[in-house]
């Protein structure tokens, strides 16, 4: 079933009287539960089109149509509405907040996406996801004490801790070891399957296709 | 969660040093300010701690009350439609005490007023900054212009004027050592309904004031002071809290991409200036006010509770429009944006 599509996007930026169009027009859907990748050289425009359909910045021109609806035109609360409660991202580095334990990163995003747990829910919800990622024995610690691959891990928990529909995932291995890239893409393929969660990922990692269920290769700004 | 407070929790060293900075900017404002008003005390305390009302001097003097003679007929008038009202004189002379030092008075005389000392003939009250020099109740003090002795009864708070302390003396001492009869101004207290009297203007208190050459040329200089140094310190207020926020703009790009809405990033802000600026501003009150009594003697210094608050407001406000033209910047920024600039 399609649950997110994309139709015609283009992105143009400029630089003082350049303009450089980084995204020629793009279409593309996403069915729920599975992994769709996205590959191409640097510069393709892929992280571009990832973070347009994350709605962390806005198209020049097209559509993206979630839930029915086009969110090019919604203003930026309903978008941050959808990307607090219905999107989770993981961004090429972590990007944890500083000064916060890794469980209350975690209570933090619970808290934004306004999930409706009990007290009591909300514990054994954090609880069980940290089990999932084998970081419940370093919940009280702050992100400068972490490895980068128990960062990524913990990014990865707060990205999909209130059961997003879609999950966005910007080159998640990128910071990271061979042994460790494949412990999260496998993290990542086992949460979405399980949790039936939608996902869109950037990629340049060739090893890392194989958790993919479908690839979209981008070059110059547009899909092949 | 109380995300401002986390962040102050786990930034303490952080906080602490953004903290000393606004506390040192603010009480050079309040020791100045404290100084600058101690000075203009210091010049007019005399009318300063008189009640509302209105001035009253010959018009042919020309806004000059050294000049002023008001005729005695005038007076009487006035004084017996008015029951509070007081006419008084005030002239610069000296005063030599026993080991014949000579020390620079305003001689005041009145009326029978409570606004002013009523002293019988041959005494004298003084300001208490004379008894801070040594001299005491019982002294006898002489006068060139004045054929007797004054014998000191007491001293009073907050009576200076043109930076010398002011000696109250009997209306008929005053006479025979200014060799006049006439009184230079009568004083009226009251908020209105001031009469019109012929050949007399009026002026209230600030009014009044003004026309002292040397206090108001004194205090165009020192509200300069003042107001410069608070325009300065509030422009570092804002930038201060500005540039604090605008530094964290990758953090907040980050709240921002998770979702956190716009109206609690500004609540952050406005906690974290509020939490800065509140505890420093404490600060800085306490030790300005300590400051009155840890200042060397005969250092004119007085930092009223009106003062301290109106200043404090003033940094309030200011800190809250840098913090809020920050936030106003990081609400504009797409999340992406905050994040890759950040980065930078």
């Amino acid at each position: 079933m399609t649950i997110f599509t994309i139709n015609d996007v283009r992105k143009t930026f400029t630089n003082g009287e350049v303009e450089e169009e980084i995204l020629k027009g793009i279409d593309l859907s996403l069915q729920q539960g599975e992994i769709t990748a996205l590959v191409g050289a640097s510069g393709s425009g892929k992280s571009t089109l990832l973070t347009i359909a994350a709605g962390l910045q806005s198209a020049s021109d097209g559509q993206i149509i979630f839930n029915g609806k086009n969110m090019a035109d919604m203003n930026q609360e309903q978008i941050r509405r959808i990307r607090a409660s219905e999107f989770g991202f993981i961004f090429q580095s972590a990007h944890l907040v500083p000064f916060l334990t890794v469980e209350e990163q975690l209570i933090l995003m619970l808290e934004v996406s306004e999930s409706k747990f009990k007290k009591g829910q909300q514990e054994n919800e954090i609880s069980h996801i940290l089990k999932l990622i084998d970081m419940d024995h370093r919940k009280n610690a702050y992100p400068a004490s972490l490895s980068g691959g128990e960062r990524q891990r913990v990014a990865i928990a707060r990205a999909i801790i209130h059961k997003p529909k879609i999950l966005f995932a910007d080159e998640p291995t990128a910071s990271l070891d061979s042994k460790r890239s494949k412990d999260v893409m496998q993290l990542i393929r086992n949460l979405t399957k399980t949790l039936n969660i939608t996902t869109l990922m950037v990629t340049h990692d060739q090893e890392m296709l194989s958790y993919a269920d479908h690839i979209i290769t981008m070059k110059d700004g547009l899909a092949e | 969660m109380n995300i401002a407070w986390k962040e102050i929790k786990k930034n303490k060293i952080r906080f602490m040093i953004l903290g000393s900075i606004v506390f040192l900017v603010s009480l050079l404002t309040f020791i100045i300010s404290g100084l600058a008003n101690g000075l203009s005390q210091d010049n007019a305390a005399l009318i300063k701690e008189l009640p509302n009302g209105q001035f009253y001097m010959n018009a042919d003097a020309e806004e000059t009350y050294n000049l002023s003679l008001i005729d005695t007929s005038v007076q009487d008038t006035v004084l017996s439609e008015k029951e509070d009202a007081a006419a008084l004189s005030i002239q610069m002379g000296f005063l030599n005490d026993e080991e014949d030092k000579q020390r620079s008075v305003a001689f005041v005389t009145s009326t029978d007023s409570e606004l002013f000392e009523n002293v019988k003939e041959g005494e004298i009250i003084l300001d208490r900054s004379l008894e801070e020099e040594g001299l005491k109740v019982g002294d006898i003090l002489t006068n060139n212009q004045f054929s007797g002795e004054f014998i000191v009864k007491g001293f009073v708070d907050q009576q200076k004027y043109s930076h010398a302390p002011v000696a109250f003396i009997n209306m008929e001492n005053y006479k025979e050592m200014y060799r006049v009869n006439e009184m230079q101004l009568i004083f009226i207290p009251g908020e209105d309904n001031f009469p019109t009297i012929e050949g007399l203007q009026s002026f209230s208190n600030t009014e009044f004031l003004n026309t002292i050459p040397s206090y108001s040329a004194e205090q165009l200089s020192l509200n300069m002071i003042v107001w410069f140094l608070v325009v300065i310190s509030g422009m570092l207020f804002a930038i201060f809290f500005y540039m604090m926020n605008v530094q964290k703009i990758g953090l907040y790009g980050i709240l921002k991409a998770i979702g956190v809405k716009t109206s609690t990033l500004f609540k952050m802000m406005w906690t974290q200036m509020l939490f800065i600026t509140v505890i420093a501003l404490g600060l800085s009150i306490v030790l300005s006010q300590s400051f009155n009594f840890i200042a060397p003697e005969g250092m004119p210094f007085s930092l009223t509770a009106a003062t301290t608050v109106q200043l404090s407001i003033v940094f309030l406000i200011i800190g809250f429009i840098g913090a809020t033209l920050s936030g106003i910047q990081i609400k504009k920024v797409e999340p992406l944006q905050a994040i890759q600039q950040g980065e930078v």
